[in-house]
């Protein structure tokens, strides 16, 4: 592992998980720095391998990993006394009250009876379920239940906190007001967020760095603004005739595509821009918006995914052919 | 914030009450007392889910019983030696006390088990347990710590409230205390012996299953049906030294061996009554079960996910 692994939220080298013949995790390496951190894949992707793996609940079959600067397989507990981990599961004891299970947990994390009880109580408080602490957990909606597994995470002040599927189960309102949440934890709290999730727009609203799982193995891992920004194509918006506009770029050798109400091309240098500047006094339309088109992360996963798909395919039918 | 009018009448200006303050999310500054301290505080709490502290009353019904039933025949016996003569009382004594409770003692192990390890399973909270400090080797420590003391409240304490009720109603309690300390010990042995016994067997059932019921009912009828067929073997055996070992399979009269040979006295178990195993081949039995009780927990926990 590598020694200036402080300035990174935690680093992952060969980390390879896999039970008999199926691989969980396959030699993942990846150095994720501080940012509000969105782990994306599909359902069986790995996301919950990863997090099990950083704090240590479960032993990698090779490789190792480092979270807070300490090497997991070595410092399990001191580091799980600094991270914070909300399971997607429902994990909360159904005759215990908020308040008295999130001030026991505050206590399995270290601190003082009666500062655990008081941080209980204020964390309760930030994250909506003020009124209901002193209601038996069996009692509380999904929504409730998911705020009482965040308060459980963060009742410690930990640096870091795992969010393993926070809005599983939840309806749109309730989804907005966690991701609000978990956002306010990043911006205001100042606590490291990972977000996992297999829905996009989750991460996209909250995360500034993502991490792509696909299968076990590392698609991507970057800021999500330069995953934005790696894309040529440009958007354009006109009013008058289109197809005139279409046939003179095609004129100019320019591929155009129509996206509804917007025509995309892909424009690389200079030159694109100047044939849709000449395209549109040739057909005589008025040119409404010329602007790069922003990536979504769905375009991201899309194209990522699906490029390793193709690549994959591709290496099966050449093992496939050589053989 | 409020104004108080009446307040500061010579500026005329209203004063406030006080001032309410957003502290907001406050980051912690204070100690952090680590997993000893984590591990004492588990223990805490298990003992109170196994009192019924803090639950719904239906869960304290069956402790309040237990211990009822445990304690009044201390009591009772207590009272008859004050106000019998000793000479009407010969032959009451711990082990007839332990005799009266050895069922209670069961009936408590076979319930409090499943309280202290199946609830974590089945609402699926070891895994915020296991995201702290704890390791799952302290969490497993906690718990039968947790599990041992409550068996002791319940295997230690009468006995000890019938030595202290007898050296109190003795003539001259001082040497009654000073000539009966080997009772003591005795008292305190079986208390501790039985208690990592019953606990170990009863936990390790516990580990098998989520359901409370289940391990309740599989402790209590496992112990019987063990007990029933030691019983049969022992009468199709017929004479020999062998068949004294069969005592090692069912726990309740393993229990009723463990006594007498603690206490030296005769069992009231006519089955066994003629078994005289040495004391040490009960101590290596014992340890050998809680051996492999210990085991099958710690082996079941680690490939818990």
């Amino acid at each position: 592992m590598a020694s200036d692994s402080g300035r990174y939220v935690f680093e992952t080298d060969s980390f390879h998980k896999a039970y008999g013949p199926i691989v969980a995790l396959e030699a993942l390496t990846v150095r994720v720095p501080e940012a509000a951190i969105g782990l994306l894949g599909a359902n069986g992707a790995g996301k919950s391998t990863l997090i099990k793996g950083l704090l240590g609940l479960l032993e990698p079959t090779s490789g190792s990993a480092a979270v807070l600067g300490m090497p997991v397989a070595s410092q399990g507990p001191e580091i799980r006394q600094r991270i914070g981990y909300m399971p997607e599961s429902d994990t909360l004891p159904g005759d215990v009250t908020a308040a008295d299970f999130v001030g026991h947990m505050a206590e399995m994390s270290g601190l003082p009876t009666r500062a655990a009880r008081q941080r209980a109580n204020d964390v309760l408080y930030q994250v909506g379920l003020n009124e209901e602490r002193y209601r038996l957990m069996r009692e509380f909606s999904t929504g409730m239940k998911q705020r009482a597994k965040l308060a459980q995470a963060i009742v410690h002040d930990p640096d870091l906190v795992f969010l393993d599927e926070p809005t599983n189960g939840m309806d749109p309102q309730g989804r907005d007001e966690m991701l609000d949440l978990i956002r306010k934890i990043h911006n205001e709290l100042g606590i490291t967020v990972m977000l996992s999730s297999h829905i996009l727009g989750d991460v996209e609203r909250v995360c500034d760095y993502v991490i792509m799982l696909d299968s076990g193995s590392l698609v991507v891992a970057d800021d999500i603004a330069n995953l934005r920004s790696t894309t040529a194509d440009v958007v354009i918006r006109i009013d008058g005739a289109r197809n005139g506009f279409m046939a003179a770029l095609r004129a100019r050798g320019i591929e155009a595509t129509e996206s509804g109400s917007e025509i995309v091309i892909s424009a690389s240098s200079d030159s694109e821009f100047d044939a849709v500047r000449d395209a549109v006094v040739e057909s005589g339309v008025s040119l409404r918006a010329l602007q790069p088109r922003e990536l979504t992360l769905e375009d991201v996963y899309i194209r990522t995914v699906s490029g390793i798909e193709r690549h994959t395919r591709t290496e099966d039918r050449a093992v496939a052919g050589g053989s | 914030m409020e104004a108080n009018p009446e307040a500061n009448a010579s500026t005329g200006q209203p004063q406030p009450y006080g001032e309410i303050f957003d502290r907001g999310y406050q980051h912690y500054s204070g100690e952090r007392l680590g997993r000893s301290f984590a591990i004492r505080r588990l223990i805490i709490y298990s003992i109170k889910r196994g009192l019924g502290i803090k639950k719904r009353w239906t869960s304290k019904i069956l402790p309040i019983i237990l211990y009822g039933l445990a304690y009044i025949p201390a009591f009772i016996i207590v009272a008859l030696f004050a106000f019998l003569p000793a000479s009407d009382l010969e032959g009451f004594g711990f082990d007839s006390l332990y005799g009266v409770i050895e069922i209670v003692i069961l009936i408590y192990a076979s319930a409090l088990a499943p309280e202290m390890l199946c609830d974590d399973r089945r609402e699926r909270t070891l895994q915020l347990y296991f995201s702290r400090p704890l390791t799952r080797l302290d969490y497993l420590a906690s718990k039968v710590t947790a599990m041992g003391l409550l068996m002791s409240t319940i295997i230690f304490g009468p006995p000890l409230l019938l030595f202290l009720g007898l050296t109190f109603s003795d003539d001259s309690p001082i040497s009654y205390f000073a000539n009966h300390l080997t009772d003591l010990l005795k008292i305190t042995s079986y208390g501790l012996l039985v208690s990592a016994f019953f606990g170990a067997l009863s936990l390790s059932i516990a580990t098998f299953t989520t359901r409370k019921g289940v391990a309740a009912a599989i402790f209590i009828i496992g112990a019987l049906m063990l007990q029933g067929i030691a019983r049969s073997f022992y009468e199709a055996i017929g004479e020999g030294s062998l068949r004294g070992y069969l005592v090692f399979i069912s726990p309740p009269d393993f229990i009723d061996s463990l006594r007498r040979w603690l206490f030296r006295t005769d069992s009231q178990n006519d089955l066994f009554a003629a078994t005289d195993l040495p004391g040490v081949v009960t101590l290596i039995w014992l340890v050998v079960v809680i051996g492999v009780a210990m085991f099958l927990m710690h082996r079941t926990y680690l490939q818990e996910d």
